[in-house]
């Protein structure tokens, strides 16, 4: 370095030290020395992990999954029994946090719209409100509202004999929430057939109605008559064909309730939680999309005549949703990230059964380890995949 | 206007007359705000009689119903009968709330650490103090050895000593610097230089003064770090508050250098360095943390070395790092992408190298930008600790659930978790209106236009 | 400056002025809070006819015209627009909007929509317009303000004149009986000005009665049947422009012309 600082004549043969000057090996040399520091500390992982487990006497691979699990879980949506495979169980605790997270964004979003359009409201007594819920909510840790949901509220809710109970279908106690499962008699698969016909028939109208007031000018009132296809339809066929529905309902038998659909406690300590802790993040997300649209838009639309809601409609909301849904999809990812802190209360999510129970069982702590943080990378990516889709489906055109 | 050709008119601005009455003060504020139109007034209504509700709910539970002295909870739920707080379990397990199981008599250490951090920082306060960033690097390599030494206890290893003593000789820096300031001369290494009468000499004569100065400071704080007789406090000990502060405390002040390091690697043009730090980043952030807790605590053992058996705290400080990292590291690159390519080029010209152009140009440019995101990471990171108790470790979560599984306060849960979220909420919402506040009036470079 | 160039384009536009009233102010009176922005102002504008507001910053220009189309809320006194009085109900309201347009300083065109989506949006969903129609409309006046060929570009895609050249055009599409402009060249470059101004005359050429809030005293010399000069809040003075510009009454516009001809 000093050579070449002081000006001296370039010599024709280079010196190592002009040579380390160069940019370009410089960049090979950093990137070689990093892999090289990268491959040791993994030899030295692997070598110690081995010796590990060898004075455990343990084995390694994945040869465990088809082994049986001697444990029973507390509430499954695919069914399960103890001795099923590990490979079961892990499929089982999937669908136990995909079952509660896919629930938990559903409300959490309608519950994050509502609160963010509040905290948007002129009236500041509403808006005072809704900033206060989020700034509590989001101050405070998730963990700590589970836990308060769960032994605070749900665990101190009545036995069965004495239950919350709406209009005898509908029933909350300390064992959970059971609500009438539905049962389809004969004839049943036509009003499902109708359904479906009747989504299609309500888009082909949406349609048909968009190309009339684009031809001629007349507006069709397409959501009202769209309501009434898509609810009369099937209600029309399921009467003609005797109402072939039943429910059973939950009832109080003994100590206990029997039939129905029912839900565990944590599962309900869990939802409340998610949803009410992300619909803050959610609320944040929805007003801050809303006040990404310049008021000049607002303005130029009501000069040109447009009223408040077709404002909304046309103007502001395609604007407000750029801006809005990326945060939104990432807090989807986070509620279903944290689901995972379900195992604080019992409820049997993926970590719960298989991280937890699973590998104190079989001990295979890599292999487990490695399967469940392959899941939760795979929703991620295809979450951001999607993300990435909609950013350039929806990106501004600009010079 | 009736006037002359010639002759001007002057003007005379009409007086600003006062609004009518109903569309200013108090009146014109309730109309505007709370009484609008017919729904509008409906909502006041509606939301006003629910604030009301809940709020004399809450009255009623936490204060005019409330117990402040039993000796049980049944003595409690014998005077309130389910419709008050018991406010008395929540004082007798206070103290465990704030230090865990640390012992009463060596509570001071946990106060007198926590005091010399504030003590420590409180410099970046003093408008006429100057190497702030020092002070800041100092405490954040030195403080965590005096603290461990402190709070730990018991027979001290020779490392510890010295990083010790250092600790010490950079905290009493520091603070001779302040007095140095304030004396009017500038710096301490003004102060030292004046004092010694090498105000004029040569730099090297005076790199050896520095040198001089730092040893003696240094053996001094040795001695007198050789004099403790603390009582060894294991880390099972370790709870509460204090834990979490201790966890999550570590975890921030070491995720900032590491996210900066990631978020280069991530937009360096070298493949090798860019794949490792984006795989590492991607990785940690798209699994829930108690995921890496687990593994830190399952799997790490298998990772190390036979003979070596680390405390269930370290490993849990390791995963909280690695995992803040990771998060910090796209917080700084997101700064990194505000700043306008401008500024690179402009460095660039002025013949500024990679390290130059990142410390003098950039960096402090983009910390600025991202200054309400860190501090919101930070508090994420105070709540994640949380997550701790889930692996056993008795932070304030785990102390306040714990006290509701007491045999003598069975059954006691909503009154601890109030006081825990009250706690939360106080530290939390502090540091997020700090951070609103720092935004405006530190004010951005170029980036925020 | 641009009181030269235009100058130089030609003589003052026949002015067109019928008796119909077409705007009438009546003792407004507005504030933003404490401070009183628009006091007692009385204003009949005639139809056909060209008026050319100005005045120095703060003075309620802008606040002026927005009041006419209600983008601000006045508190005492009366505005009728085409013979419908300002008030409360909506449907009063939307009928005004829909037959005045405005043009705004930082044109406000919609960046979701093309240049053509932008222009029929209105005639589509205010007018019940076939879409072909409003499209044939649109092109029309998209071809009247020089740029056919952007049609289907987004507004992102365009320069500061030609955004505000569709904004015209947007406006006109729901052929309004009276335009406002809310100082329509202050966010342009000088060579954009002349492109946006040429758009102006064209439109006082064929008769439209306007309203303009702005500084090119070139424009206001050549098109301007009336100017009008406001200060706190009050119309100092209003004349044709041959007088005003050559013989002002008030000393207060005396002032304010030296200062903004003396370049």
């Amino acid at each position: 370095m000093a050579v070449l600082e002081k000006g001296s004549p370039r010599r024709e043969s280079r010196s190592i030290v002009e040579w380390l000057n160069d940019e370009r090996v410089r960049s090979v040399l950093y990137q070689a020395i990093v892999a090289i520091v990268v491959v040791v500390v993994a030899r030295y992982l692997f070598i110690n992990t081995s010796e590990n487990l060898q004075a455990r006497g343990m084995s390694s691979g994945f040869d465990f999954l088809a082994g049986s699990a001697g444990f029973s879980i507390a509430w499954t949506v695919l069914p399960y029994q103890a001795g099923d495979t590990y490979f079961h169980v892990y499929l089982v605790g999937i669908v136990n946090t995909l079952v509660v997270s896919l629930v938990a964004i559903l409300f959490t979003t309608l519950l994050g719209f509502f609160v963010g359009i509040m905290r948007l409201s002129k009236n500041w007594l509403i808006s005072k409100m809704a900033s206060w819920y989020v700034e509590i909510l989001r101050n405070t840790p998730l963990l700590l509202q589970i836990l308060f949901w769960f032994l605070a509220v749900f665990s101190l809710l009545p036995s069965p004999r004495q239950s919350y109970g709406v209009l005898d279908m509908f029933f909350l106690n300390n064992r959970g929430f059971y609500m009438p499962a539905p049962v389809p008699g004969d004839g049943f698969d036509l009003t499902m057939i109708t359904i479906v016909i009747a989504i299609v028939a309500t888009y082909a109208t949406a349609v048909w109605a968009k190309k009339r007031q684009m031809a001629t000018g007349q507006r069709f009132p397409t959501f009202g008559v769209g309501l009434g296809i898509f609810f009369g339809l099937p209600a029309l066929v399921f009467l003609a064909t005797g109402a072939p529905l039943t429910f059973d309902f939950a009832a109080l038998k003994g100590f206990n309730f029997v039939g129905g659909v029912s839900v565990p406690p944590a599962f309900c300590a869990i939802l409340l939680a998610l949803v009410i802790y992300h619909s803050a993040y959610m609320a944040e997300a929805v007003r801050a999309g809303i006040l990404s649209v310049a008021h000049g838009q607002t303005e130029a639309a009501y000069s040109l005549g447009l009223r408040p809601g077709m404002t909304l409609r046309l103007v502001i909301i395609p604007q407000a949703m750029r801006a809005v849904v990326p945060p939104m999809i990432s807090n989807w990812m986070n509620v279903v990230k944290n689901s995972s802190l379900a195992i604080a209360i019992g409820y049997p999510d993926l970590v719960a059964v298989f991280m937890q129970t699973s590998l104190n069982q079989s001990g295979h702590a890599i292999e487990i380890v490695a399967m469940v943080m392959l899941f939760y990378m795979s929703v991620s990516l295809s979450i951001s995949m999607a993300l990435n889709y909609y950013n350039k489906l929806v990106q501004l055109k600009e010079r | 206007m009736a006037e002359t050709m010639h002759e001007d008119t002057v003007f005379r601005p009409k007086p600003s007359l006062p609004p009518p009455p109903n569309t200013v003060g108090v009146v014109g504020w309730l109309r505007k705000n709370l009484f609008g139109g017919p729904f509008d007034s409906i909502l006041t209504i509606v939301g006003g009689s629910l604030i009301a509700y809940f709020a004399y709910t809450l009255y009623l539970y936490g204060i005019a119903n409330a117990v402040w002295s039993a000796g049980s909870y049944r003595e409690c739920l014998d005077i309130t009968r389910g419709n008050g707080a018991c406010w008395a379990g929540v004082s007798v397990w206070m103290n465990n709330y704030f230090y865990g199981r640390y012992p009463d008599v060596e509570q001071w250490r946990v106060n007198l650490a926590g005091v010399i951090l504030a003590v420590w920082l409180a410099p970046f306060w003093f408008p006429k103090v100057k190497a702030k960033i020092a002070t800041g690097i100092s405490a954040v390599l030195t403080y965590p050895f005096l603290a461990a030494a402190m709070l730990l206890g018991g027979e001290v290893g020779w490392f510890l000593q010295i990083m010790v003593g250092i600790a010490l000789t950079a905290f009493a820096a520091v603070w001779l610097n302040v007095a140095a300031s304030y004396a009017g001369y500038g710096s301490l290494r003004a102060a030292l230089m004046r004092l010694s009468g090498f105000e004029n000499k040569d730099e090297r004569l005076q790199k050896y003064v520095l040198i001089g100065a730092f040893v003696v400071g240094f053996v001094l704080a040795l001695l007198f770090q050789a004099t403790w007789d603390l009582a060894p406090v294991p880390t099972v000990n370790w709870g509460g508050l204090f834990l979490t502060l201790v966890i999550s405390g570590i975890a921030i002040s070491s995720a900032l250098p590491t996210g900066v390091i990631l978020a280069l690697g991530r937009r360096s043009k070298m493949p090798v360095i860019r794949v490792f730090c984006t795989a590492f980043i991607e990785l940690f952030r798209s699994v829930p943390l108690i995921t890496i807790l687990f593994m830190a605590v399952t799997m790490m053992p298998l990772f190390l070395p036979v003979e070596v058996n680390l405390d269930k705290l370290v490993l849990v400080i390791i995963a909280v790092c690695i995992f803040a990292a990771a998060y910090m590291a796209e917080i700084v690159r997101g700064g990194l992408q505000a700043i306008n390519k401008g500024q690179y080029e402009a460095a660039q010209a002025m013949g500024l190298n990679y390290w130059k152009m990142m410390t003098l140009i950039i960096m402090p440019q983009a910390l600025k930008l991202m200054i309400p995101n860190i501090v919101g990471n930070f508090i994420g990171l105070l709540k994640d600790t949380t997550l701790v108790s889930i692996i056993g470790l008795y932070d304030i979560l785990l102390m306040a659930k714990a006290s509701g599984q007491d045999t003598k306060w069975l059954g006691m849960h909503t009154e601890p978790f109030l006081f825990t979220a009250a706690v939360f909420f106080v530290i939390c919402f502090c540091m997020s209106k700090y951070s609103q506040h720092l935004e405006r009036t530190i004010g951005g470079g170029y980036g925020r236009r | 400056m641009s009181l030269e160039t235009l100058d130089s384009n030609g003589s003052h536009i026949a002015s067109a002025i019928s008796d119909e009233v077409v705007i009438e102010l009546n003792q407004v009176n507005k504030w933003f809070g404490e401070f009183h922005v628009l006091k007692d102002i009385d204003l009949t504008v005639y139809k056909g006819e060209r008026i050319v507001i100005c005045g120095p910053s703060g003075s309620g220009k802008s606040t002026l015209i927005r009041c006419i189309n209600r983008l601000e809320e006045h508190q005492q006194g009366d505005i009728v627009v085409n013979g419908v009085t300002m008030d409360t109900n909506l449907k009063n309201i939307d009928a005004i909007r829909r037959e005045v347009g405005m043009v705004f300083q930082s044109f406000n065109l919609f960046p979701h929509l093309t240049v053509l989506e932008n222009c029929t949006l209105a005639p589509i969903w205010v007018k019940n317009m076939p879409k072909a129609e409003a499209e044939q409309v649109a092109m029309t006046l998209l071809e009247r303000v020089k740029i056919p060929e952007q049609a289907l570009k987004y507004p992102g895609q365009l320069s500061g004149g030609q955004q505000q050249r569709v904004a015209i055009a947007r406006s006109l599409a729901m052929n309004p009986n009276v335009m406002l402009f809310d100082e329509p060249t202050s966010a342009l470059d000088p060579e954009m000005i002349s492109e946006v101004l040429d758009v102006m005359v064209g439109l006082a050429e064929s008769g439209m009665t306007m309203l303009v809030v702005t500084h090119e005293m070139g424009f206001a010399k050549r098109v301007a049947d009336r100017v009008i000069f406001m200060d706190q809040g009050e119309i100092v003075e209003q004349n044709t422009p041959g007088e005003f510009f050559t013989n002002p009454k008030s000393d207060r516009t005396k002032l304010f012309l030296s200062q903004i001809l003396a370049h």
